[in-house]
């Protein structure tokens, strides 16, 4: 969230349509993908703010990222092979075949390197500052957080559920620590 | 779609609190390892000379438990993604604990190489950088592959292993913030999760990345043991020298990554209470794929020594006579009896493919995988194409040492992780419960449409 965490408001859903539900009804009120977040503990498909086209690039840069390793092994080969040129009893000094092994690591590599590069860019990562949402343990037993970014007046409805949930999970954690 | 706290309960256990069995496990296996770097550490001061290698076996016990432990690291991710790219549901409470054996053994694996050298601060010779006698690595050369390919496995299942593992971190985090957010495990996984929030445009991108990853790491893992067995095939040793080694050994080496996946699932199941997750059916479907790779382990060891002996030709009889009724006779029989007859016998019937009696059978591959590579290494060495070099091998105490200790560091790393990291994948597994309640649900409602 980039907004003033004081903005937002979360409510915890226990099942993915009554999230839906809810994304539904706050796309109802006007309120667009950059005002909304959903977070759970695993990957749900659909449940997430209607506008927001989810996108990845990773296939793509995994070849792109496969390529560059390829082209650095071959070059690396090549060029180490002949600034030292072994006696290789007139075989070449660059020969394809092995060549090839240490290119194909490479593409592995490089793919594999961009991968995961690409994966913590889209995700945002590391992110060793952002703080919890009031709500997020609820995550770890695999409920729904919503998160809103809602101005005075806007979905009501929803704002009540949100605020009803907050005031339980805070009456809980009073009962918890009260015992 | 709720996790089922109590079912889950079993998993969060050893990250929770401090587990006596737990602690006790990583002191005795601590121990066990400690043998492997004493021995080790009395190999550096006293040379190499103290190690039982000599002319003609320049390849002994190191070798051989390199090409044993590189094997073993094939279990998890090769397995793992195979599994993830054709979507088996059952993988799920498997991949995880199958990934961190491939990143253990791959660790281990990759100790052999710098314990044989004798000398372990020349390593860097083996990385290609000029030094000042202008010398390159001879990238002709199959050691020099190694190397890459290993390399490149190694960072690979690494990433392979945490990428996947992030919501699992943040889902401790988040609860160990709960109870208490000063605590030090509380600061540990907030840190280890790297922020990670689970929203939708991170699953997104987690799931591709762990797509894209899959695919790529299949022909990595294909290439590392095919590589492993060309340091053997490319020379014109008897019984080395052949087209099918690089196949034989991928498929051994998945055969003993399944062996030894069976033994840790039973164990992890038996010491932590994962009976739920690591269930009879998990052990059922890996126990037909460890059948499958029994008969293709046997039919390609067969069309090995089939051709050797059809062939006839003396240099290549003179290993193969050896191994079939001369000095490893007995160690090559029992390696027939434990990788190929008493697999078939036990996991052919349903009965024998329950969790203690696939553990028993994976302990016995396990040990004949490794009698394997033993002759595989040393059979052909100690008679190799020119008979006035024809010697033997005797190993000392400081390769069995290592070869001990090595089997305590993989255990340690392994008990350290089980108490850092869920090893059976929490969100994986709702993932698969929420796919199931929605089939459940569909088939309890279904949506009739009239035209």
């Amino acid at each position: 969230m980039s907004r003033n965490a004081s903005a937002w408001l979360h409510a915890v859903f226990d099942s993915p349509s009554d999230a839906r539900d809810a994304l539904e009804e706050l796309a109802q009120e006007g309120l667009t993908f950059r005002d909304i977040e959903v977070r759970s503990s695993i990957p749900l498909e659909g449940v997430h703010p209607p506008d927001l086209q989810l996108h990845s690039r990773v296939p793509l840069m995994a070849v792109l990222g496969g390529i560059v390793g390829g082209i650095c092994a071959f070059m690396l080969t090549s060029l180490t092979s002949q600034a030292y040129p072994m006696e290789t009893g007139g075989m070449p000094i660059v020969p394809l075949p092995t060549t090839g092994v240490i290119t194909f690591e490479g593409i592995a590599i490089g793919a594999i390197l961009t991968t995961v590069a690409t994966v913590l860019y889209e995700c945002g990562l590391p992110r060793f500052r952002t703080k919890s949402g009031p709500l997020d343990h609820y995550l770890s037993t695999g409920q729904i957080v919503v998160a809103a970014c809602i101005g005075d007046g806007e979905s009501p409805e929803w704002v009540s559920k949100a605020i009803a949930t907050e005031r339980q999970d805070a009456d809980q954690e009073d009962r918890t620590s009260s015992s | 779609m709720t996790g089922d706290r109590s079912r889950e309960e079993p998993l969060f256990r050893p990250l929770t609190a401090w587990r006596p069995k737990l602690i006790l496990g990583s002191l005795f296996t601590g121990a066990v390892a400690a043998l492997l770097f004493y021995s080790w550490g009395y190999q550096i001061r006293n040379d190499i000379g103290v190690a039982g290698i000599n002319r003609p076996v320049f390849w002994g016990f190191y070798i051989t438990n390199f090409v044993f432990w590189i094997g073993i690291s094939h279990a998890g991710t090769l397995i793992s993604a195979i599994l993830r790219v054709t979507s088996a549901e059952w993988r799920r409470p498997v991949t995880r604990c199958a990934e961190a054996i491939t990143v253990f053994a791959l660790l281990i694996g990759g100790l052999f190489p710098l314990i044989h050298l004798g000398r372990p601060w020349l390593f860097w010779f083996m990385i290609p950088l000029p030094n000042h006698r202008g010398l390159w690595p001879n990238f002709r050369s199959p050691l020099v592959w190694d190397i890459t390919a290993i390399g490149t496995y190694l960072i690979g299942s690494i990433l392979y292993l945490l990428l996947p593992l992030l919501p699992d971190l943040a889902i401790l985090r988040d609860r160990h913030t709960a109870d208490n957010p000063d605590s030090a495990r509380a600061r540990i996984y907030r840190f280890i999760a790297l922020g990670w929030r689970g929203t939708a445009q991170q699953w997104h991108s987690l799931e591709s990345g762990i797509r894209a990853l899959a695919v790529i790491i299949i022909p990595v893992a294909v290439s590392v043991h095919t590589i492993v067995s060309w340091d053997f095939s490319m020379t014109l040793q008897p019984m080395w020298h052949s087209t099918i080694f690089g196949p034989y050994f991928v498929v051994g080496a998945i055969y003993s990554g399944i062996a030894v996946l069976m033994v840790t699932m039973y164990l992890l199941r038996r010491g932590m209470g994962l009976e739920s997750y690591l269930n009879d059916k998990v052990f059922n479907n890996l126990g037909l794929l460890f059948l499958a790779f029994t008969l293709i382990w046997g039919y390609f060891t067969f069309a090995e020594h089939l051709t050797v002996w059809y062939g006839n030709e003396p240099s290549e009889m003179a290993v193969f006579t050896e191994r079939i009724s001369g000095k490893y006779a007995r160690i090559f029989w029992a390696m027939v009896l434990l990788n190929v007859a008493v697999p078939v016998l036990v996991l052919s019937f349903p009965r024998g493919r329950k969790p203690w009696l696939t553990a028993i059978v994976g302990v016995g591959v396990l040990i004949g995988m490794w009698i394997e590579r033993f002759i595989i290494v040393v059979g052909t060495l100690s008679l190799p194409r020119l008979d006035f070099t024809v010697g033997s091998y005797q190993p000392t105490w400081v390769e069995l040492g290592i070869l001990v200790g090595s089997f305590g560091c993989f255990a340690l790393l392994y008990l350290v992780f089980v108490q850092i990291a869920p090893i059976v994948s929490i969100w994986e597994v709702r993932e698969g419960d929420h796919h199931l309640n929605q089939v459940h649900s569909a088939t309890e409602h279904p949506v009739l449409e009239t035209t």
